[in-house]
């Protein structure tokens, strides 16, 4: 993975634009490297880089002056939410301004009566449903990262979470931001009316990876809490059993709030980890919850029950809160389990057809006896993205190497197979090489020519998401070492 | 006309059109050609041919369909499996008077979103992928057959609203939603709108899932004798569950709850804008944040409304000098408001919506020209008019 070359009369400026950036921003300038270092990569730590200087405005009129007089300069600018990002989309340029976002974390507005929130960029996704828990409401999407990554950064990436087949990801629970564009001019998309009358801007700045501009203002629907949670798990024999059941129960018209799979190897480790009751011997399980009014809840979870008993699984309802919890807790332990097993981990991110999870559980047994390291699966089987977790140990010579190898082809079995290189996480820098694995040439530049709409000097971000050096096949990938997370208090799963 | 007969005449008309700086008009059922800017006389693109459910997977709940299908034939095909699309297409045939198949290409390019939204969003959030040809005549995919991705830009969310001004459509891919066994519509009578679009927001405040909340006020063509006026919600579920969710609906709202006759067919055709049939006056749809619309429809005072959204949608038709109080009312509630029908001479004057900030502008200009440089496609479809 190579960024392209710091340009170096912009390094030879530094002095010059350390003092223009104070003088917008006095008391949010950071200029020295121990300070710097601390911006140096996001979540996919396997690439560092030290910024030229890092900027946190605390108001839009500062965002707007910074990104002016960047844009006069013609000095590159790369965007950050919380850094949570696992696919490296904030990950620092020699040659460019940090923006970090994370200071402008007020919430604007809270208005009941229409359903939604206004907030700066900087607050954290958990902080939304807190400001708003008290009286019975949430924000929807859940990105395992929510207690610290900011809604921000969730615009940026399209963020999703455990809920998402019922509940959607962030673009589609989003009213309206207020956006910066390159050239430093602000721009209203959507609102509390949900309104666009035109061009849906606002739906393709939504995953952008901070290619497009900066979002100072978000304005997110907030749902009311549902009554009533149940949680089933369930296990199976076999792995097409088990797809057997996602897909039967689809097609019963259950739309579960989650359902989330694990294969033999992962379920087996968490259940040495942290005993969270799993059968054992399955060869597959599935965590299903169910929410709404309690009638709604009661029938579906007969009827999942059913389908089940149908396909040849057996099935357990959780009868009260700590039984939940429980089920729960060996999911969210998948990654800390995992990493017992070998000291480091790559995790992967791709959706698959639903349909297609044996034939790409096959294949990465295959590739996973071709390189000689172990793989577990958990899946979101309810929207299909799969999050293989590949271990490994980095002090072997060359498995790093292996690692990332192994994990490319992982990606392009799941394009293969009619899939996608990420379902959540973003390409980033992490998974831009591939990009010409999903799109052909015309694509690519149709999606260019879009970037150049809003960005025409390509300073925005530039080196992530699309390739623009010859393709190269390195890639990083959320890096574990020691079972330690580049933000081990980060739950992930 | 020029009708084709698959995606690679298509293909060929664009690149010739291109060849020849020749802007050309998309058509295919033809029931949206009465809403916004009127297109000149040019060449037209026929792509009715360009029919048919491609492929239907409902345990992937995905169904890909090719954009001149009509919305019936695909509506009929989910049901089979029980299931629906997500953002409950309207055909406005009937308010533009005009006979014709709306088609599922046609839906999608104008955002013609039916009460559902409430639930499951509009055209974007059910639009996972699509087919399409540019204007340079190059086949470009956007987004991914599966429910969930991220990667590259979300083009598909562009081609809902663009009014084929970015793509000749050819393919596109839903995300389809389970189609509850039962449904019920209650209503709230004798109930001003004040009162009435509250009840409607407490509904859509609840954990209820309600998947229509409407008012007609006194003085409605659709349903009669409601008094001051009606607070309709539409309910689904299960057998039981509905049962629950219409005695909560009661407790909740504290008033007499009556159970609707033919109430699914009430909201159809509030989703068709079938009470704006006929009329001499010009068509409105105004989207604003829900609480607004018991003082927006109130300003306004015209003859012949409704409300859909709990509130978030209004239509309305009113004479023709209202046309900038409408727009200056919708933008000052953080809203806007889509001209949906008029004769032809004002349409080309006021165009579809009011012109946007130039910096949005500009914008949305640029992302056209990334599609379609030349300015071929549907050409002025979206551009605001000259002033009314």
């Amino acid at each position: 993975m190579e960024l392209p070359p710091p340009d170096p009369n912009i390094l030879a400026r530094r002095d010059a634009i350390v003092s223009a950036l104070k003088a917008i921003v006095p008391d949010g300038v950071v200029e020295d490297a121990a300070g710097r270092q601390v911006f140096d990569c996001d979540a996919l730590a396997a690439y560092t880089q030290l910024p030229l200087v890092v900027v946190l405005p605390k108001t839009r009129q500062q965002v707007i002056e910074v990104v002016k007089y960047a844009n006069r300069e013609g000095i590159p600018i790369v965007p950050r939410g919380a850094g949570t990002s696992l696919s490296g989309g904030s990950l620092p340029r020699a040659d460019g301004i940090l923006l970090a976002m994370g200071r402008m974390k007020s919430i604007l507005e809270i208005d009941y009566e229409n359903g939604c929130v206004t907030v700066e960029p900087g607050v954290t996704n958990l902080n939304i449903t807190r400001a708003v828990e008290a009286n019975g409401f949430y924000y929807a999407p859940d990105p395992s990262s929510q207690i610290a990554c900011s809604i921000g950064g969730n615009v940026g990436e399209n963020s999703g979470g455990l809920h998402c087949l019922k509940y959607g990801l962030t673009t589609n629970n989003l009213l309206g931001v207020v956006f910066i564009t390159p050239e430093g001019e602000e721009v209203r998309l959507g609102g509390k009316a949900g309104a666009q009358g035109g061009l849906d801007l606002l739906g393709l700045i939504t995953g952008s990876e901070g290619l497009l501009g900066t979002v100072v203002e978000i304005t997110v629907k907030i749902l009311r809490k549902p009554p009533v949670t149940r949680t089933l798990l369930a296990s199976f024999d076999s792995v097409p059993q088990a797809g057997a059941a996602v897909a039967a129960i689809i097609a019963d018209g259950i739309l579960p709030a989650a359902m989330e799979f694990m294969d033999k190897m992962c379920a087996e480790a968490v259940e040495a980890y942290n005993q969270p009751g799993y059968p054992a011997g399955a060869a597959a399980i599935l965590i299903i919850d169910a929410d709404g009014v309690e009638a709604d809840v009661t029938d579906t979870m007969q009827r999942l029950a059913a389908v089940i008993a149908r396909v040849g699984g057996t099935s357990q309802e959780a009868t009260d809160e700590a039984q939940r919890a429980r089920m729960w807790s060996g999911r969210k332990a998948a990654f800390a389990a995992m990493g017992r097993i070998q000291p480091d981990m790559l995790c992967m991110d791709g959706t698959i057809p639903r349909k297609a999870l044996p034939e790409v559980l096959e294949g990465m047994a295959r590739l996973s006896e071709h390189y000689g390291l172990g793989c577990c699966n958990v899946f979101h089987a309810g929207d299909g993205n799969l999050h293989p977790l590949i271990v490994f140990d980095q002090t072997k010579p060359g498995e790093f190497e292996k690692a990332e190898a192994f994990g490319a082809d992982i990606l392009r079995l799941c394009v293969k197979v009619g899939g996608v290189l990420t379902g959540e996480h973003g390409v980033g820098i992490e998974k831009r090489d591939l990009m010409p694995e999903m799109f052909t040439t015309e694509e690519m530049e149709q999606q260019g020519r879009v970037k150049c709409a809003f960005d025409p000097g390509g300073r925005y971000n530039p080196g992530k998401v699309f390739p623009t050096l010859s393709p190269c096949i390195e890639q990083g990938h959320l890096h574990v070492h020691g079972a330690q997370l580049p933000h081990p208090h980060l739950p992930r799963y | 006309m020029t009708r084709i007969a698959s995606e690679s005449e298509a293909v060929e008309f664009v690149r010739q059109a291109r060849a020849q700086k020749q802007p050309f008009e998309i058509v295919a059922g033809g029931t949206r050609r009465g809403l916004g800017a009127p297109i000149p006389a040019l060449p037209q693109l026929d792509v009715s041919a360009l029919s048919g459910i491609v492929n239907y997977e409902p345990e992937e709940l995905l169904c890909t369909v090719a954009p001149a299908t009509p919305l019936p034939e695909i509506e009929q095909v989910l049901a089979q499996r029980g299931q629906r699309l997500g953002f409950d297409p309207a055909d406005w045939s009937v308010v533009h008077g005009i006979s014709g198949t709306a088609t599922i290409g046609g839906a999608v390019s104008v955002d013609a979103f039916g009460p559902g939204r409430l639930l499951r969003g509009p055209a974007r959030d059910s639009l996972l992928a699509y087919r399409g040809i540019n204007g340079l005549g190059e086949v470009i995919r956007g987004g991914a057959k599966v429910v969930k991705n991220v990667t590259g830009f979300d083009l598909p969310k562009l081609m809902c609203g663009a009014f084929g001004t970015l793509s000749v459509l050819t393919e596109l891919t839903f995300r389809v939603y389970p189609r509850p066994s039962r449904a019920a519509v209650l209503a709230v009578k004798d109930t001003g709108p004040l009162e009435g679009f509250a009840h409607l927001r407490k509904i859509a405040r609840s954990a209820l899932e309600a998947t229509g909340l409407a008012y007609l006020p006194s003085g409605n063509t659709l349903l009669p004798d409601v008094g001051r006026g009606a607070a309709l919600i539409r309910l689904e579920g299960e057998e039981v569950p509905l049962g629950e969710k219409i005695v909560l609906a009661r407790a909740l709202l504290g008033v007499p709850l009556d159970e609707v006759d033919a109430g699914l067919a009430l909201f159809e055709k509030i989703r068709d804008g079938a009470m704006f049939a006929g009329t001499e006056l010009e068509v409105w749809r105004l989207m604003i944040p829900p609480s607004d619309a018991p003082r927006v429809a109130a300003e306004i005072a015209a003859p012949l409304w409704l409300g859909d959204q709990a509130g978030g949608l209004l239509w309305l038709a009113a004479p023709p000098g209202s046309a900038g109080p409408i727009r200056a009312l919708a933008a000052a509630h953080d809203g806007q408001a889509m001209l949906v029908k008029a004769p032809e001479a004002r349409r080309a004057a006021l165009g579809l919506y009011a012109p946007p900030p130039p910096a949005l502008a500009r914008l949305r200009a640029g992302v056209k020209a990334a599609f379609d440089p030349e300015g071929l496609l549907n050409p002025g479809r979206l551009d605001s008019g000259s002033g009314a």
